[in-house]
């Protein structure tokens, strides 16, 4: 419950001080603020042959997790405060959800609007739903897991601050661009085709999450000897909110339970957040130090029963802790793939659990002049990754870390064509890497008017088409990255510029909450519900495939784990025609730009031949002002000094 | 990715540099010392009017001027006080140290000289006054001081036709009043004829005109008042006194060269010797450079631009009149004036057109050129004239109330600004010794001009400084300074966006909080010549507490040092100038010590100064910082502010290493040709690593060549162009960081600048 402790600045200050008193005496002599080992910078290759190495085989026991819980546990007895708490794997599998006795049972997503300095008095799209209180500790849990890598340490407090409508939220910072990652809250959705289900025995990840991303402080990854394990959510305020305020320092009550959770198990100061710098502005990890954490209690026995229970989370858990799955082993969903699928022996895959990639390249199903086929698919997951692994990371430790993200292939009707990852990418972007290339193939596409009215959402082709001054739009004549399209569904058009209304697709700024982001909510706002109503025994769960746009051939819809507002994918062309769509997801939006539009569109198009490449210039986005606006759209942004192995620049020029 | 305005053009500070930077260039043969040059002598207005860059800059930097040697060593204190100062303080100067017949008389007619100012200063004659009219021929000694001088030995004797004041060589013959019966000269009170003031004898007398009212206008009584033109016949050199009181380039009342007559005199100014002196500068700049200019991050000017770095290329024009008057109370010539008023406005009006959106505003909508148009205040003070502390040497205390000039130290490393203050400045010792001691509230700055803007609340940024001066020490020809520099800065809960929509305090750096700091400077610097080396030197040590380091949200401890040092020899018309610079950069953003050195507002006049395209130009720390400058306009330090006017002191720096040679050479009286050859480096990345998230950035930054073309059709400041034109070619490091569309290339930077003055 950030927010509110964010606006309460006297006590928030003093809390803060006198934490950071405490935390000089009682921090010790090894370990950060945030009680992890002193840092050790981690090699970035462990083979000659190979860029990347692997992570470790690390996962959590079930002692861990034990312990974990008994930690956050004795943290929230002593603030008097019971919470739900959950504990998931990298890849997202429930591992415990811990109830203590007198949580609150349920929970709101915050209705606070940042513009307003208040509460929206007509709450729309996600604001103020209300939902069983597991479901958002589940949330933050998995958010903390996915943002999360060997490299960088992320927090749901990270993922605030990269996801509101400038960056950083800030009372100084109106006027400036929107957060990075904006929009990445509706990621790993419950309705993903993409995204693995529970199951119990299996450890197929990776999973979904109850509400995708979570941007309320109490969600943190989990490390063991330095490689991510997994994430601790903790629900206890019942305000399922986010941090309109960087300046502050909160006393959230929920994330000193969680960081009490992670002792043990917490990140080396090399790789928090708070040492990530994005345009100079450095993230943040917690607001809580461990100065100001309670004693720890260990032992779970004298916390089970009596302080309260584990319990099932229909979806989720069965009531039981369930070790957690070692990363990169068949049985997690994530594998190094083998030489019969990639020569490149950095390339990772999903996997079925049974050795079966799930997603190998293959011809895609829409039947489209020039369609992309397998071997154009490989080309193209293959020469991003190139790129990706020439490349410098945004976000991750130590300095001069390669690139590693997730890279998927679709085809115009969204069906999943191929996807690939680095060893230790991220892993929200596996989903969003997903949701991104088809993204763009869907605004690229002829049929995006036609899908979005069917899904009953004609009222954004009216807009779109009203703003831009183009009745066709939404008809293929334009072709849209995801950068190009998500500055359309920014509560200001130019994005971040104050006074000016908002973009077709979103929001206005009166209204605007990374609970409503305008049209990626509403697609995927039905869905939502009728999962949550699901968790509450109401009803079925949502079914696999987000939205309720027209189904297609090869893929639930041509959307169908939800629409991704934020930079890095391009649409793939071929020969002036549209034939799918890269999308790229992991360290970086400059960098997830770069590698789809040089290394899977430019490189990828030029090996595979016969035309296919990056969308004929005259058609781009950054064609396109706005009547009025005076603003361009801006189709790609490569990063400045992207490649560790030349210092050239500027690389994307020209194509 | 942003380019603060402020960096991208400072136009006034800007004007300042540019004026300054020639100045600097040219350096001294050609910018004769003030009191050496008759135009200006004969000029107080016109260098104390100059109350910004050009001219005044041009007096700061003949003072700082290397090879000026002694006579301009001991200048620095008098300097800072303000132009007008200097030009007051040279005379007792010039009687010091020029040992021309004219000016040795003087020294040796000083004392009763002093007795008689001392009376109208003070109404309090002194004892034994002599008639001034007899002092400058007659043998001034008295016998007792005759006889307690020094017997002359071989090693205390004088070169033959040398003099030194306070000695004879030969003393003269001792005079015996052997005028029997002679009357004596009438006593000094017969002389009184000035109005509105007490006779010694308790009688007022109104309104007692003589022919000649004043001094300044005992050449020109004779000058014919009408149309008749026939003295001009008799007297035929006459004319070469008699001038139109509108012109501005002889002895005029408008420009202080004459005392308000006391027929037009307002009532209100009581007493004599009221100067008023009118300013007026035109300073035109034609500026087109090219930098690496970030392509707007939510839109861009030109679509393909699918890179960080976009067109490189941009103009700024910048058109400033400084006008300015100044009222005074004193004898220009041969003390400190008792009072003076004075207020300086300049007004500016600037264009800049760059290539990329989001540069010069932060709305990404607008477009990317901007006209925009301030008055700021740049000097209203009153400077009051402590007389009690007046000795027979010329030395004074002052105390000066209001925006005024400063520079903290010879080259203006650490503080050179027009800014609200209290000071107490003044010498002793014969001029030997001079000091200052003030307080500075800093006044906060229109961000597109750099100009003072009064109608904005000031920051709140205290500046506490004291320096010393001590000339020929530690060997004859250098001027030693000390200076002790307090910054506190209490501006942590005080945001400030600055006049384009950018945020500048705090900057957009680390964790963006609010913050306070104190440091204390401690200066050591030497300015002067040994031998025929001329020398510049300056150190600094940076010592305080960042309440909040940006980068752990932790206090830190400052601890940073600066070294610089410029040496030059003369050969002929020529000058050859080698310049060194080392300001500490921080090694380990993320601990608690911060050693990145930061100036609290630079302009420094240092190996060629705004010729350099360093020094004049700001680069965006693109990808590192928004709203950030790697280094700041008319500034040296790589610092990473959100301006240099309006921004806070950064520790958390790359520090910065410089070493370079150049030349100067004045081809005629009126042309100067200059020439520098700098290499720079950062001192260590390591910040520049971690805001980049960039692991390996090589130190180099590359070379930096310039050139420069000053004429002065008149010989005088009162016409300059200037023409300069800088190239930068980046070594490994800037490459490292920073590039254009077309990729890799060089980066020029051309200044015209052109100066009217009235």
């Amino acid at each position: 419950m950030s927010f509110r402790a964010a606006f309460n600045n006297t006590t928030a200050v003093a809390a803060a001080l006198s934490l950071a008193l405490a935390g000089c005496g009682g921090g010790g002599g090894t370990g950060n603020t945030v009680g992890g080992p002193a840092p050790s910078p981690t090699p970035t290759s462990t083979t000659a042959a190979r860029l990347f190495s692997d992570p470790a085989a690390e996962s959590l026991s079930i002692a861990d997790i034990q312990k974990i819980i008994a930690q956050a546990v004795g943290e929230a007895r002593a603030r008097n405060l019971p919470v739900d708490i959950a504990v998931v794997d990298r890849v997202g599998n429930v591992l415990a959800v811990f109830h203590m006795n007198g949580a609150k049972a349920r929970s709101f997503t915050s209705k606070f609007i940042s513009f307003l300095g208040t509460d929206n008095p007509a709450p729309v799209e996600a604001q103020n739903v209300d939902f069983l209180s597991p479901g958002g500790a589940i949330a933050k849990a998995i958010t903390g897991a996915y943002l999360s890598s060997g490299g960088n340490a992320f927090s749901t407090r990270t993922a605030s601050q990269i996801v509101q409508q400038h960056f950083p939220p800030a009372p100084t910072t109106p006027g400036l661009e929107s957060g990075p990652l904006f929009g990445v809250q509706f990621s790993s959705l419950p309705c993903s085709d993409f995204s693995s289900r529970f199951s119990a025995g299996t450890a197929v990840g990776p999973k979904r999450s109850p509400l995708g991303l979570a941007a309320d402080a109490g969600g943190f990854p989990l490390y063991k000897n330095g490689v991510i394990v997994g994430g601790i959510g903790v629900m206890g305020d019942g305000d399922y909110g986010f941090d309109p305020t960087i300046l502050d320092t909160d006393n959230d009550a929920e994330e000193f339970v969680a960081l009490a959770g992670i002792q043990g198990f917490a990140p080396t100061d090399l790789i928090l957040a708070d040492r990530i710098s994005v345009d100079g502005t450095l993230l943040r990890f917690s607001d809580a130090r461990i100065g100001g954490l309670s004693a720890l209690q260990t032992n779970f026995a004298a916390i089970n029963g009596s302080a309260g229970s584990l319990i099932a989370i229909p979806g989720y858990n069965d009531a039981v802790i369930v070790a957690g799955a070692v990363y990169g082993a068949e049985a997690s969903g994530i594998r190094p793939s083998t030489t019969a699928e990639y020569s490149n022996r950095d390339i990772y895959v999903f996997s079925d659990g049974s050795g079966a990639n799930r997603y190998p390249p293959r011809a895609a199903t829409d039947g489209v002049a020039g369609a992309l086929s397998a071997s154009d698919v490989r080309a193209v997951l293959e020469e991003a990754f190139a790129v990706m692994a020439r490349g410098r990371a945004q976000i991750r430790q130590p300095l001069d870390s390669r690139i590693q993200v997730s890279i998927s292939v679709v085809d115009t009707n969204g069906a999943i064509l191929g996807m690939i990852r680095s060893p230790d990418a991220p892993i929200f972007g596996s989903d969003v890497s997903l949701q991104k290339a088809r993204t763009v193939a869907f605004f690229s596409n002829k049929l995006a008017a036609s899908d979005l009215t069917a899904a009953g959402l004609g009222s954004f082709v009216i807009r779109i088409r009203t703003f831009l001054g183009d009745a066709t739009a939404l008809t293929g004549a334009i072709a849209f990255s995801n950068r190009a399209e998500g500055l359309l569904e920014r509560p200001y058009y130019p994005d971040g510029e104050v006074g000016r209304p908002p973009g077709p697709l979103a929001q206005p700024i009166t209204n605007f909450s990374p609970f409503a982001t305008g049209l990626q909510t509403q697609l995927v706002a039905g869905n939502i519900v009728q999962h949550r109503d699901f968790l509450e025994g109401k009803g079925p769960d949502t079914p696999r495939g987000c939205t309720a746009a027209p189904a297609t051939p090869g893929a639930p819809n041509r959307i169908a784990n939800g629409i991704q507002i934020f930079p890095g994918a391009s649409p793939l062309y071929r020969n002036g025609v549209l034939v799918g769509g890269v999308g790229v997801s992991g360290d970086g939006i400059d960098q997830d730009d770069m590698i789809s539009f040089l290394g899977g569109a430019n490189n990828g198009g030029a090996r595979a031949g016969n035309g296919l490449g990056n969308a004929p210039k005259a058609i781009r986005a950054d064609t396109v002002i706005p009547p009025g606006t005076n603003t361009r759209l801006r189709y790609v942004n490569c990063p400045f000094a992207p490649f560790l192995d030349t210092t050239t620049q500027n690389v994307c020029e020209g194509l | 990715m942003i380019d603060t305005v402020a960096s991208i053009l400072a136009p006034l500070l800007g004007l300042a540099g540019s004026a300054g930077g020639a100045d600097a260039v040219v350096s001294m043969p050609f910018e004769m010392p003030a009191a050496r040059n008759p135009a200006q002598t004969a000029r107080p207005g016109l260098i104390a009017a100059t109350v910004l860059p050009s001219i005044q800059f041009a007096a700061t930097q003949a003072v700082a001027g290397d090879t000026v040697g002694a006579t301009l060593a001991e200048e620095p204190a008098l300097a800072f006080p303000s132009a007008a100062k200097r030009a007051k303080a040279r005379q007792p100067r010039q009687l010091a140290f020029d040992f021309s017949d004219t000016a040795h008389a003087a020294a040796t007619a000083k004392a009763p000289l002093i007795t008689a100012l001392a009376q109208e200063a003070s109404a309090e004659p002194m004892a034994a006054p002599a008639p001034a009219t007899t002092t400058a021929s007659a043998p001034m000694n008295t016998r007792a001081e005759a006889e307690a001088a020094p017997p002359i030995t071989p090693d205390t004797a004088l070169l033959e036709g040398r003099r030194r004041p306070g000695y004879q060589k030969d003393l003269p013959e001792r005079i015996e009043q052997m005028n029997i019966g002679a009357v004596r000269p009438p006593p000094p009170e017969a002389f009184y004829g000035k109005e509105d003031e007490d006779y010694p004898d308790g009688v007022q007398r109104v309104g007692m005109n003589v022919a000649v009212p004043d001094r300044w206008r005992i050449t020109s009584s004779l000058c014919p008042q009408g149309g008749d033109r026939s003295i001009f016949v008799l007297y035929p050199n006459l004319r070469a006194v008699c001038h139109s009181t509108r012109d501005p380039f002889h002895h005029n009342v408008l420009k202080g060269d004459k005392p308000i007559d006391a027929k037009h005199k307002p009532g209100f100014l009581h007493g004599n010797d009221w100067f008023f002196i009118v300013n007026a500068i035109s300073d035109t700049i034609v500026e087109p450079r090219s930098f690496p200019i970030p392509v707007g991050n939510q839109t861009t000017e030109r679509p393909g631009s699918d890179d960080t770095f976009g067109n490189p290329h941009s103009l700024v024009l910048a058109q400033t009149f400084i006008t300015g008057v100044s009222l005074l109370k004193g004898q220009t010539v041969f003390k400190p004036p008792i009072v003076e008023y004075r207020l300086t406005l300049a007004t500016q009006v600037n264009y800049v057109n760059v290539p990329e959106r989001r540069v010069l505003n932060v709305k990404p909508s607008k477009n990317s050129d901007r006209l925009d148009y301030f008055v700021g205040v740049q000097e209203a003070f009153v400077d009051y004239h402590l007389g009690k502390y007046d000795n027979s040497r010329f030395d004074f205390f002052s105390l000066r109330v209001g925006i005024q000039p400063f520079q903290q130290d010879f080259r203006g490393f650490l503080f050179q600004d027009e800014q609200l203050g209290i000071r107490l400045f003044g010498n002793r010792d014969n001029n030997r010794l001079q000091f200052n001691l003030g307080v500075i509230r800093r006044l906060e700055k229109d961000t597109n001009s750099g100009l003072n803007s009064v109608v904005q609340t000031p920051r709140r940024d205290y500046i506490f400084l004291a320096n010393v001066f001590r000339q020929d020490f530690p060997v004859v020809g250098l001027t030693s300074q000390l200076s002790l520099t307090y910054n506190m800065n209490r501006e942590k809960n005080h945001p400030e966006v600055d006049d384009n929509g950018f945020p500048t305090r705090p900057a957009l750096l680390g964790n963006l909080r609010g913050r306070n700091y104190d440091v204390v400077y401690v200066g050591y610097a030497t300015d002067g010549h040994i031998g025929r080396i001329n020398l510049t030197s300056q150190l600094y040590g940076a010592f305080g507490q960042d309440r909040n380091n940006f980068f752990n949200s932790e206090k830190a401890k400052i601890q940073a040092f600066f070294a610089a040092a410029e040496a030059s020899y003369d050969i002929d018309f020529m000058r050859f100038r080698v310049s060194g610079l080392y300001a500490s950069g921080d090694s380990k953003p993320y601990d608690n010590k911060e050693t990145g050195f930061d100036a609290i507002n630079e302009n420094p006049i240092f190996a060629g100064a705004d010729t350099s395209y360093w020094i004049r130009q700001t680069i965006p720390f693109a990808g590192g910082g928004r709203a950030i400058g790697l280094n700041g306009r008319n500034g040296l330090l790589p610092s990473l502010r959100s301006s240099k006017e309006q921004g806070q002191s950064n520790f958390n720096n790359p520090g910065f290493i410089l070493g370079g040679a150049g030349f100067d050479a004045d081809l005629t009286p009126t042309f100067r040709l200059s020439g520098n050859f700098n290499h720079l480096w950062f001192d260590n990345t390591a910040t520049l690593q971690a805001l980049r998230v960039e692991g390996s950035i090589p130190r180099s930054i590359g070379w930096d060549l310039s050139a420069a073309a000053i004429w002065r059709p008149l010989a005088s400041q009162n016409i300059v162009l200037r023409l300069s034109g800088a190239v930068l070619l980046p070594s490994k490091g800037f490459k490292d960081l920073f590039a254009k569309q077309g990729k890799e290339g060089q980066f020029y930077s051309v200044l015209g600048n052109f100066i009217v003055a009235f």
